[in-house]
């Protein structure tokens, strides 16, 4: 026998055979007969992936691109036809946790590449046209184009790393001065929803600095949309332009007269409500007039009389809560504590008096340590959670579930912040210092101490402060909730929406869908029922009074059916064109959603208010599955005439109601009449 | 779809079972083909374009003369047997199309294995002690008459015994006991069986194509763990016995009395340099021997098959289709097979230093269906086949060897 030892470990790859072997398994997939493709395809994949995660990886496949196509790795798919692909659908594609399908788009997206440069003639998309889908899809992925990842990235593991470096190959051919502007549009539309959480919008707005100030990248006209908002977080005001950091800033503070610092403020308030982002000089200057200059604090929060009167009703309060919770890291709070004092709250009896608790609380360390985790540990958790309340009591639609499961919990802190702040205020107390809250459930107290797993197996730190001390105890309770009903037939929202939301969410239930088969089950009067609750044509003009959980069945921009969701029904009213619109919150971090077959979710333009995301009263109608209502106010089934409720029903059945339809009453298109 | 040009001067074949790497080969081949496998091929085939007859392949009855009948009407010289359960059918098509009943008893030995033990001990071929069971009391009479062979005291370890299926292809129902408890494990629905002493020794496995009752072509594959790993060709120290191992082949051709076609039997080669004889198979070896051998020497192995059972085939084609063994080798090409080494596993993770090593090639790992792994009984089958290929036989050897250690499920 031989007796060598050879190592068994060689760690670094050998490239040049890596791309060998590449070579070899393109060959034999270039060989392989039409009906056997499928079997050499597996090795090509494999290998293409261990060679995309090597620093030059992308330049091998883009080189490689015509050939890998003419083998006919897209032979099958969409891929096979660049002129039908959608840049949205690149995310999905690229966060897939399926290494072929993120080693198929980085190819398709390659070959796009070689075909936009000129490289590659390609028979049914044109360089022109290339170019153009890929800025678009850059657009889409900046997150990766900007190494900002979150939990689907986490998820993803190493593959995350291919998704990312195709994204930031093709933007450095491609030139980063095609995105920024899209980037610009991107971060506007995103500002306009006035989300709680900024942190991403944050970096993608220092990246755009960080490449301006670039001598190397050439941006020609690019990018100049971004001064403001760039300003808004580097510069906002006259004494701070050129971002001299906070020490130099406070400085000049000193030996400003009361003139400038009247300019300061107002020049921080205008920047600050212009974008919903709030520089750490305003926290600075904000600090500084507290001393003695507190006059201008209404000013530098760009209140209206409202505001200014709730201020100087509470003013002690507000000025402890700035105290503890406002400093140059937690800035965002200033926003927040601005809108809280427009909406008037603190003139609900126990919201002062709960916020007083707030500015005081001890923290418990299980909440400590993940405030920490996910923050830092400068200023002091209180500050970071004190921040977090004054921002979701003043934004209470800003609230988004990150990349958790947990769209429930996120709602439920939206309405709570909306309609029953000093609820809110009460659970956070429960979280952040007793790290136990206890709700009832049909009487039985449910603890989220004592539950063992929430619908999330772990949250995420990519939260508000709020969420993320908060919600790993909602979504516990509202898995235990779920938990003792899953014995009984039936959709369980029935019975835990109302017990997890509180007494204003309806007793009454309403679902379209038959749990046990999944098929659609009597739509029509579903529909009509909903009408009779929440169209004021319908139910007496009754603008509809607390917000109200509902379900909804979310597709995509192909209106395939992609899964259920929590939102919130906000008000129905009429638009400024006069149609009838449901304004509603929906968790979701980004709520401008193509849900396909025209169903576009509007965020702005349509009379939506900050974070309301809104649709015709039909189209809405069309993906919902679950409403609550009062039982006690349910009225008729509405007439509602036959062209609104075709609209509707044959809207559910060309999206997620297509593979729905109950087997005895199958019927492509509801009887028309005569 | 289907391009093939095929020459009409050289042999018409079927191949019976579905086989999508066989049918490639075949279509690239200039033979004329035909595949009859199950119904369920069929919209496969007519969708590609494949030449197909149906044919469900159960037990042999009264209407197996029917499929016979319809190949010889469609003009087909042979059958090519894929599986181990096509090999009496190759038997019973092939003394039809060819008029030589011979070929039908010669199938039904090599599928029943203890005929074929029988046979190859009349042909003066050394094999282990072995016997058929009934019932459990016949596998504990065996194991104890074996070790008291043995000349074992009681209370010393018992030598263990094999157990295998009469029909079935490579480890299926492969079990070894040691102790008379063992036997209570196992279902009486796996009797009869066939039983044999544990020898030990080397094992592995050979392929040869046969031409005119002649070698053609003789590969040694080598395991590293049984029912975990092989690589071809094989190291020096086992090569070193290949013309040893040619006489053992040459031996087996005559005593069962193979003129055309492909085997693959499997040897002991005991530290005294004697062979030991445990099976022979009238097919393609399984964990992907066939890709291995075309990755070391370039050529494809079924198309070998499809020359080797061709009556019209020439010796200067055979000449001209084969490699030198063994030194005209580019490589050594090997495989694992992976089974998950955790009770729960969730997700498929290929351990780094497997994936970044220089011999590295690909995988067929798919990620884990369901969390809890059923324990392996004797040698269940694997859950995909890792690829490797390299220059050196000893750096392959200990890296399959190695792969044992490493969890690819995690």
């Amino acid at each position: 026998m031989n007796d060598r030892q050879p190592g068994s470990e060689v760690p670094a790859v050998n490239f040049d055979k890596l791309v060998q072997r590449l070579d070899d398994a393109i060959q034999a997939l270039e060989e392989s007969r039409s009906f056997a493709k499928t079997g050499k395809l597996p090795r090509v994949l494999d290998i293409a992936r261990r060679v995309l995660l090597q620093p030059d990886g992308c330049r091998v496949i883009e080189e490689r691109a015509e050939r890998l196509e003419r083998a006919g790795v897209f032979d099958g798919t969409d891929w096979a036809e660049p002129g039908i692909l959608l840049p949205t659908l690149t995310t999905f594609a690229l966060q897939s946790q399926n290494a072929d399908t993120v080693v198929i788009e980085a190819f398709s997206e390659l070959r796009l590449l070689s075909v936009a440069r000129g490289n590659y003639l390609h028979t049914s998309v044109s360089a022109e046209q290339s170019h153009h889908y890929l800025t678009q899809a850059l657009a889409i992925n900046l997150g990766l184009l900007f190494g900002m990842t979150g939990e689907a990235e986490r998820e993803q593991g190493k593959l995350a790393l291919i998704s990312q470096s195709v994204v930031q190959y093709i933007a450095q051919h491609i030139g980063y001065e095609h995105v920024i502007d899209r980037l610009i549009e991107e971060i506007w539309r995103i500002l306009e929803q006035r989300p709680i959480q900024v942190t991403d919008v944050r970096r993608m707005i220092t990246q755009i600095a960080l490449c301006r100030a670039d001598s190397q990248a050439d941006l020609g006209s690019a990018g100049r949309g971004a001064d403001r908002l760039i300003s808004s977080l580097y510069g906002p005001t006259r004494a701070c332009s050129e971002d001299p950091g906070t020490v130099v800033y406070e400085q000049r503070l000193e030996t400003m007269d009361a003139q400038a610092l009247q300019n300061e403020a107002t020049g921080f308030a205008r920047s600050m409500h212009d974008t919903g982002l709030v520089s750490p000089y305003h926290a600075s200057f904000i600090r500084f007039i507290l001393a003695d200059q507190d006059t201008l604090l209404s000013e530098a929060l760009g209140l209206s009389s409202t505001g200014r009167d709730c201020l100087l009703c509470y003013r002690e309060l507000v000025r402890t809560l700035i105290e503890e919770g406002i400093y140059p890291e937690t800035a965002q709070g200033i926003y927040g504590l601005a809108l809280l004092l427009e909406r008037g709250i603190l003139y609900q009896p126990p919201v002062a008096p709960a916020l007083w608790r707030q500015a005081r609380l001890s923290l418990c360390s299980q909440a400590r340590e993940r405030l920490e985790l996910a923050y830092g540990y400068q200023p002091q958790p209180g500050a970071w959670l004190i921040q977090g309340v004054l921002t979701m009591l003043g934004q209470p639609l800003g609230v988004g579930q990150g990349n958790n499961p947990t769209c429930q919990a996120a709602r439920a802190l939206s309405m709570w912040a909306y309609n029953d702040p000093d609820y809110l205020l009460q659970m956070v107390a429960w979280a952040a210092r007793d790290n136990e809250i206890v709700m009832h459930f049909e009487g039985q107290p449910v603890s989220s101490a004592k539950s063992v797993g929430g619908v999330a197996s772990e949250v995420a730190f990519d939260l508000d402060p709020v969420s993320l001390v908060v919600v790993p105890h909602l979504d516990r309770i509202y898995a235990e909730m779920g938990r003792q009903c899953a014995e009984r037939g039936g959709d369980p929202h029935q019975w835990v929406n109302p017990e997890f939301h509180g007494w204003s969410a309806g007793r009454g239930f309403a679902i379209n869908v038959d749990v046990a088969t999944g098929n659609l089950n009597d739509l029509e009067g579903f529909v009509r029922y909903f009408y009779a609750s929440y169209h004021p044509y319908y139910n007496g003009n009754q603008p509809l009074i607390h917000p109200q959980p509902a379900g909804i069945a979310v597709t995509d921009s192909a209106a395939r059916f992609i899964g259920w969701h929590a939102i919130t029904i906000l008000r129905v009213a009429l638009d400024p064109d006069g149609e009838m619109r449901v304004y509603f919150f929906n968790p979701n971090n980004d709520s401008g959603q193509n849900w396909g077959d025209g169903v576009k979710v509007s965020t702005s333009g349509y009379g939506e208010r900050f974070g309301e995301s809104s649709l015709l009263f039909e189209q809405f109608t069309s993906r919902l599955y679950i409403f609550h209502y009062d039982p006690l106010e349910r009225g008729e089934p509405a007439e509602v005439n036959e062209d609104a409720l075709l609209s509707v029903t044959e809207g559910v059945y060309r999206s997620w109601g297509r593979d729905r339809l109950p087997a005895d009453t199958f019927q492509a298109e509801p009887p028309r009449t005569e | 779809m289907s391009e093939q040009t095929y020459d009409p001067e050289k042999g018409y074949v079927a191949l019976l079972g579905w086989s999508l790497n066989a049918v490639e080969a075949a279509d690239k081949f200039d033979r004329r083909y035909v595949v009859v496998a199950p119904d369920w091929a069929e919209a496969y085939c007519e969708e590609h374009d494949i030449p197909y007859v149906p044919w469900n392949f159960e037990r042999l009855n009264d209407r197996s003369v029917e499929i016979a009948q319809t190949l010889k009407d469609m003009g087909v010289d042979v059958a090519i047997p894929l599986f181990e359960e096509t090999v009496e059918w190759a038997g019973a098509i092939n003394s039809v199309l060819m008029d030589k009943p011979r070929l039908f008893g010669q199938a039904m030995l090599l599928r029943d294995k203890a005929l074929m033990k029988r046979r190859a001990q009349l042909g003066g071929i050394r094999v282990g002690i072995f016997e058929e069971a009934h019932d459990k009391g016949d596998v504990i009479r065996f194991l104890k008459r074996v070790n008291q062979t043995l000349l074992k005291l009681d209370g010393d370890p018992n030598d263990p015994i094999h157990l295998k299926a009469f029909d079935k292809a490579g480890c299926l129902g492969h079990r070894v006991i040691r102790t008379p408890d063992e036997v209570d494990t196992i279902p009486e629905e796996e009797f009869p069986v066939l039983m044999e002493s544990h020898l030990d020794g080397w094992e592995f496995a050979v392929e040869a194509w046969i031409h005119n009752g002649k070698i053609a072509f003789l590969n040694i594959s080598e395991y590293v763990t049984l029912g975990y790993s092989v690589f071809v060709p094989a190291t020096p120290d086992l090569e070193k016995y290949r013309d040893q191992i040619r006489g053992e082949i040459e031996k087996l051709i005559k005593t069962f009395d193979i003129e055309f076609g492909f085997i693959h039997p499997e040897y002991f080669v005991t530290s005294d340099r004697t062979m030991y004889f445990g099976e022979v198979a009238y097919r393609p070896p399984g964990f992907k021997v066939f890709e291995l051998l075309e990755r070391a020497y370039g050529f494809n192995a079924y198309q070998g098959m499809i020359m080797a059972f061709d009556p019209k085939t020439t010796e200067e084609e055979i000449q001209a289709f084969f490699p030198r063994e063994v030194v005209d080798a580019k490589g050594y090409a090997g495989c694992f097979g992976v089974y998950p080494r955790r009770r729960v596993v969730s997700k498929l993770e290929v351990p780094e230093e497997t994936e970044n090593h220089e011999y590295f090639e690909s995988h067929e790992l798919t990620p884990p269906l369901e969390e809890t792994v059923t324990k392996r009984t004797a040698f269940g089958t694997h859950w995909g086949l890792v690829y490797f290929f390299g220059e050196d036989p000893y750096v392959m050897r200990d890296l399959l060897k190695h792969q044992e250690d490493l969890d690819f499920y995690v």
